[in-house]
């Protein structure tokens, strides 16, 4: 009988956290990543990571409002149970942390520092400097090198994951994965394969996500059966820098220091910034929302910002989207407290932002959606049954889902800083099912299983290769990425219109009968970085249309996904009863939309056809917090919460009703 | 405005074959850093003289400059391509980019090189900290804001290579094993539970390639992308193993 | 870069002692001496009797009489043949990049090895041409005392410098060398030792040495040019007191 085996693919925070956890249990890991796992995207968070600590405790804080803010601020859209473990162990996921050497910054009696983030009105966020996902990282980079040095852990970088194996039953059995230097191809036998492959923002051109994000390794597990959630919720964060090849984050803070957003009134006006007068300059989030000014919530922060530049045609530049954030009117002193991000923008524009106002653009941030993983309620906590064999289980048996492959934790929108506490939670907590399972295993280890299963996974990832090597045509794998990543930005961001969404899938189905047609021009046998990035595309191509698919079909307004056709009409009345009979309305809406669209998008790969996908939807359980309405910035939002709740009381006392009779 | 600039690249096939350089005219636009001019590249691999030839084979992935992936030496001096901006480049050297892989590692093709070696240093060291286990056992030691700051600049080495390639001690010749590893070794002795392996770790220091092979040339905090006092921890790791030797000697 | 094999040779089991030992032997006795010997050969531009002062110094030492040749082998000869031989192997390990990156530092790094190999070869040159060792080769130029007692230290010295014309310009690159040499030598040491941290302490240490290298400098440079110009026709004193016999053989 072989030894038993667990593959896990990907080595940012989630797939180290698991890898270590299951090395610590004894248990041999092959992890496979395409960088070295030093150089995870992982490393780009910067903001921190949330759990409640004895400070917020004494605020009033607990695990459970830590629980209501995630699912709150992600519009309801999670399964509430993974998400209320996850917050409940989130204490003791910081605490790990703080043992492992993370440098979190420090009070002066020597306890972890905490700021406030978005979305809570607790400093819950735990942080290292200004790099908190980079420390993270590595803290769980050197445990998995220690058990790398002690022979429990092998790790393959520079290997890309081609597919799972799955064999009749179904059964994940193993992976296809080619050495991107020799470019040889091989199977890894596994009992248990954990996909830990992060976001795909790279559908989306540039974006703040790292060149590997493609989004490849998650639509390889698609077309092999697994399926997809959510795939249309995609984050956008408001301020980052464009540069010509990534966007870069530009913090929040610049805003909240004072920092003001603008545009030439005038189109594209090509004089020197400084020199346009005040009165020919429009500060639209000013002049649109008096009250919040500047500091407008981040989705509408973006929204506005999409609007200036996509629909009034204000850009700043011609070639491309962008406003000024200026900061150079802001004293000296207040300038200096910006100095960790005007350095960002300085070193990668060339610019100083002290004297030149900053161009900025929404950016394509984080993929909430993910790969389907399951989870067994735990009745008597309201959690997850910590080592069911189906916590986040893909539903093809074998094979795992952990981080932001996920799409479990964030529902409709992600808080700020809980996207790191996701991924090293559901990296530990996939563990003691992995390792139920293999003891469940009696009939040995999948290195048992047939070599043929092996072989001809092999061999056919080695005949799509060379099929796409040798495809003689006349198209260029970058510029059709280009053209998918300007239209999926322009249609299927921020504001979402079904027509433009047609026109961008329109847009799909041409570049993919292009792709057909994709020549390299590297046909070469040897670190051949085209033939990895046009294979990568096909996928992106993929993806792409689960997202604008999912987009197109979800007819409402729900967290990210901002429909300005479907919103429901806001109260605007000034009378009170006339006010407080709009807000029934507004609630009888939104109870309608919730009935029809509080649902997970599930998106299954069709075989055989053209590259379809079949999307059907999925019950989420709000069994613990029932759904309430976001009502920030609306008219009358104090009257239609009132209303929910007495509706809400209303049905409740209609069940009890009910059960009584 | 149509201006061009040109870069020179030396490419390399796979590690078996000769080193022969490539140029390329790349139309010039405000912003453009040598990631994007690489990717320009990928996209049209024409040279110069106008012969198709393939894209240039590189490393990248954060474009942040904190993966550390994209190191290479630009107009003779190692750097992150992603924060090598073209305009401040090609005001060093009147309008041509030089670019090359870095030379301290075995070129795998073009500018791709395999740094391996400095992974294996960071095993050599020990560069964890040994705890029981991944259990709940309540949070972690206190530490002082003061150690704080001291841990966490050198907490941020990207394991980048820019200053092993500026040492003219790492080499073939030499067993060093560099600047990065020395500075974690020091910064997982400061670390008040890693510190238990202490002496394991100045073991290694005061062994072949460790602390004496350093030759104070201080190229290493000269062109560290991350500003880490490499200096400082290569001090201190002088002055800790000269007192663990003598701890040693004297029967601790 | 290249791991050390599986088989543990004498020098790598022993590589902290032997690398240290390297460092302190350079400083303690090699650079004691070389002050000494630098700063004895300065009394050649004391006032007064010329190369008198300088005959009284060399005196002082050469009283040690019988024992002063394993003295020298003992504290001079092998510590410096030891710092001499490991230093070629350092030469010989390092990669210099100097042309490459032009930091201060790094030129110093280039500068140390370079002036590592100019000293020895000086001194080489130097022991030949001044020590009754090289007297079977044709060396040994040095006479502490001429027939009947003459005070000769000061004049047969220059009468060697002044042989020919590239004599004193080789005196005067191979001196700086191992003024350099020691200077920076105290400056890294400061730091392989540990005792200088911070960029700060190393920048004042830095100025320190400097000024101490100055000092040396001056001293080797005014010896070699008081024996440039010391006037070879005149006389040599006689010495009154008697070791004559003894000493005949030089310095």
């Amino acid at each position: 009988m072989g030894k038993q085996n667990v593959v896990v693919v990907g080595g940012g925070l989630a797939g180290l956290a698991a890898t270590m956890r299951l090395a610590e249990a004894g248990i041999h890991v092959d992890l496979i990543s395409m960088v070295p796992v030093k150089r995870s995207h992982s490393v780009c968070a910067q903001g921190g990571i949330n759990s409640v600590n004895e400070y917020t405790r004494q605020q009033g804080d607990n695990e459970w409002l830590h629980f209501d803010d995630t699912v709150y601020g992600g519009d309801f859209l999670q399964h509430q149970p993974p998400v209320k473990e996850m917050c409940d162990w989130a204490p003791r996921v910081i605490d790990l942390l703080d043992r492992l050497g993370v440098t979190f910054n420090r009070t002066s009696e020597g306890l972890r520092d905490q700021r406030r983030f978005g979305g809570t009105m607790y400093k819950r966020t735990a942080f290292a400097g200004a790099t908190t996902g980079q420390q993270l990282i590595y803290a769980l980079d050197e445990q998995v090198r220690r058990w790398e040095a002690d022979g429990l852990v092998n790790k393959y970088e520079y290997w890309e994951f081609l597919g799972p194996i799955v064999d009749d039953q179904g059964q994940c059995r193993g992976v296809v994965a080619q050495d991107m230097f020799s470019m040889e191809m091989r199977s890894f036998a596994a009992d248990a394969v954990v996909l830990a492959t992060g976001g795909c923002g790279l559908v989306f051109g540039r974006s703040t996500m790292s060149m590997i994000c493609t989004g490849g390794a998650a639509a390889r597990a698609f077309r092999a059966g697994a399926n997809y959630g959510n795939g249309e919720f995609i984050q956008v964060h408001p301020t980052a820098i464009p540069g010509t090849d990534k966007l870069r984050l530009m913090s929040e803070s610049a805003r909240g220091e004072g920092g003001r957003v603008w545009v030439p009134k005038k189109p594209q006006d090509s004089r020197d910034p400084m020199s346009i007068p005040a009165s020919e300059r429009y500060y639209f989030l000013e002049e649109r929302y008096p009250k919040y000014g500047n500091l407008v919530p981040r989705d509408i922060a973006t929204r506005e910002i999409f609007d200036v530049c996509v629909n009034m045609n204000l850009s700043v530049e011609p070639g491309r989207l962008c406003v000024y954030l200026d900061v150079t009117e802001l004293p000296p002193d207040t300038q200096k407290k910006l100095d960790g991000i005007l350095e960002i923008y300085e070193k990668f524009q060339g610019d100083n932002p002290r004297k030149v106002p900053m161009k900025i653009f929404p950016a394509v941030h984080y993929s909430m959606g993910g790969l389907w993983a399951d989870y067994e309620r735990n009745d008597k906590t309201g959690g997850m049954v910590m080592g069911s064999l189906r916590n986040q289980l893909s539903n093809v048996p074998g094979m795992y889902i952990i981080g932001e492959a996920d799409y479990q934790y964030h529902g409709g929108n992600r808080l700020g800083a809980n996207s790191l506490l996701s991924c090293i939670f559901s990296g530990l907590f996939v563990a003691p099912t992995i390792e139920n399972q293999l003891a469940s295993l009696k009939d040995g280890s999948a290195a048992d299983a047939p070599s043929s299963l092996f072989e001809g996974a092999v061999k056919e990832h080695k005949q799509k290769t060379d099929d796409l090597v040798g495809n003689q045509g006349d198209e260029n794998p970058y510029h059709i990425h280009q053209e998918l990543g300007d239209s999926m930005t322009r249609n299927v961001t921020v504001v979402r219109r079904n027509k433009d969404i047609e026109e961008t899938l329109s847009k799909i189905a041409e570049l993919n009968a292009r792709y057909k047609n994709v020549s390299l021009s590297d046909k070469g046998n040897w670190t051949n970085q085209n033939l990895s990035f046009t294979r990568a595309l096909g996928d992106m191509l993929l993806m792409a249309k689960v997202i604008a698919q999912g987009a197109l079909q979800r007819d409402e307004c729900r967290g990210v996904h901002y429909k300005p056709d479907f919103q429901i009409t806001a109260p605007d009345a000034d009378n009170p009863k006339e006010l407080r009979k709009q807000a029934t309305t507004w609630c009888q809406s939104f109870k309608k939309k919730n009935d029809q669209w509080l649902k997970s998008t599930i998106a299954k790969y069709k075989p055989g056809g053209s590259g379809d996908v079949e999307f059907s939807y999925e019950d989420v359980d709000t069994s613990l917090i029932p759904p309430r309405p976001r009502t920030y910035g609306l008219k009358g939002a104090e009257i239609i919460e009132e209303v929910w709740r007495e509706m809400l009381a209303a049905a409740d006392n209609d069940k009890k009703a009910k059960v009584g009779a | 405005m149509s201006k061009s600039f040109t870069v020179t690249i030396q490419r390399q096939d796979d590690p078996h074959s000769p080193k022969y350089s490539e140029s390329f005219e790349i139309p010039y636009e405000p912003g453009l850093n040598m990631t994007t001019v690489l990717q320009r590249i990928a996209a049209t691999p024409v040279t110069s003289d106008n012969k198709s030839s393939t894209p240039v084979a590189y490393d990248s992935c954060c474009l942040e400059e904190i993966c550390g992936a994209c190191t290479m030496v630009i107009n003779g001096r190692v750097r992150q391509a992603c924060s090598a901006l073209i305009d401040n480049v090609l005001e060093e050297s009147a309008g041509a980019i030089d670019v090359k892989p870095m030379s301290k590692f075995p070129v795998v093709r073009d500018l791709v090189v395999n740094r391996k070696a400095m992974f294996e240093s960071l095993k050599r060291v020990k560069a964890w900290v040994k705890v029981d286990g991944y259990h709940d056992l309540g949070s972690g030691p206190r530490v002082s804001p003061h150690e704080q700051e001291d841990a966490y600049p050198l907490s941020k080495c990207m394991t980048c290579g820019c200053c092993v390639e500026a040492c003219p001690q790492f080499n073939d010749k030499s067993p060093f094993i560099g600047p990065a590893a020395v500075s974690q070794a020091i910064l997982f002795n400061a670390n008040p539970t890693g510190k238990i392996d202490r002496d394991e770790r100045l073991e290694v220091l005061a062994g072949p390639g460790g602390i004496a092979d350093c030759g104070n040339s201080q190229n290493c905090v000269k062109v560290c992308p991350k500003d880490i006092p490499l200096t400082d921890s290569i001090a201190k790791a002088g002055r800790d193993t000269t007192l663990y030797k003598f701890r040693q000697f004297f029967g601790r | 870069m290249a791991h050390p094999t599986e088989s543990v040779s004498l020098q790598d089991k022993n590589y902290f002692l032997v690398r240290r030992l390297h460092s302190l032997l350079g400083l303690v006795p090699v650079g004691a001496f070389l002050c000494v010997h630098l700063l004895t050969n300065a009394t050649i531009l004391a006032p007064g009797e010329a190369g008198g002062e300088f005959q009284k110094s060399i005196e002082r030492i050469h009283a040690l009489g019988p024992l002063l040749v394993p003295v020298e082998v003992v504290f001079i000869f092998l510590p410096l043949l030891f710092h001499s031989l490991l230093g070629f192997q350092i030469v010989f390990n390092s990669q210099s990049n100097a042309q490459q990156y032009r930091y201060g530092s790094n030129l110093r790094y280039t500068a140390q090895r370079t002036t590592g190999i100019l000293a020895f070869l000086f001194i080489f040159y130097h022991i030949w041409q001044m020590h009754w060792f090289g007297k079977p080769v044709g060396g040994g130029a040095f006479e502490l005392h001429g027939a009947a007692g003459a005070a000769t230290g000061a004049m047969t010295t220059a009468v060697a410098i002044q042989q020919a014309w590239w004599i004193a310009p080789v005196y005067a690159i191979g001196v700086l060398s191992c003024v350099f040499h020691l200077a920076n030598g105290l400056w890294t040491s400061l730091i392989t030792w540990g005792i200088t941290i911070r960029p700060e302490s190393q920048r004042v240490a830095g100025y320190v040495c400097a000024a101490f290298g100055l000092v040396l400098a001056i001293a080797g440079m005014g010896a070699l040019s008081g024996f440039r110009t010391f006037d070879v026709k005149s006389p040599p004193p006689v010495v009154t007191d008697g070791h004559a016999d003894v000493t005949s053989h030089g310095h």
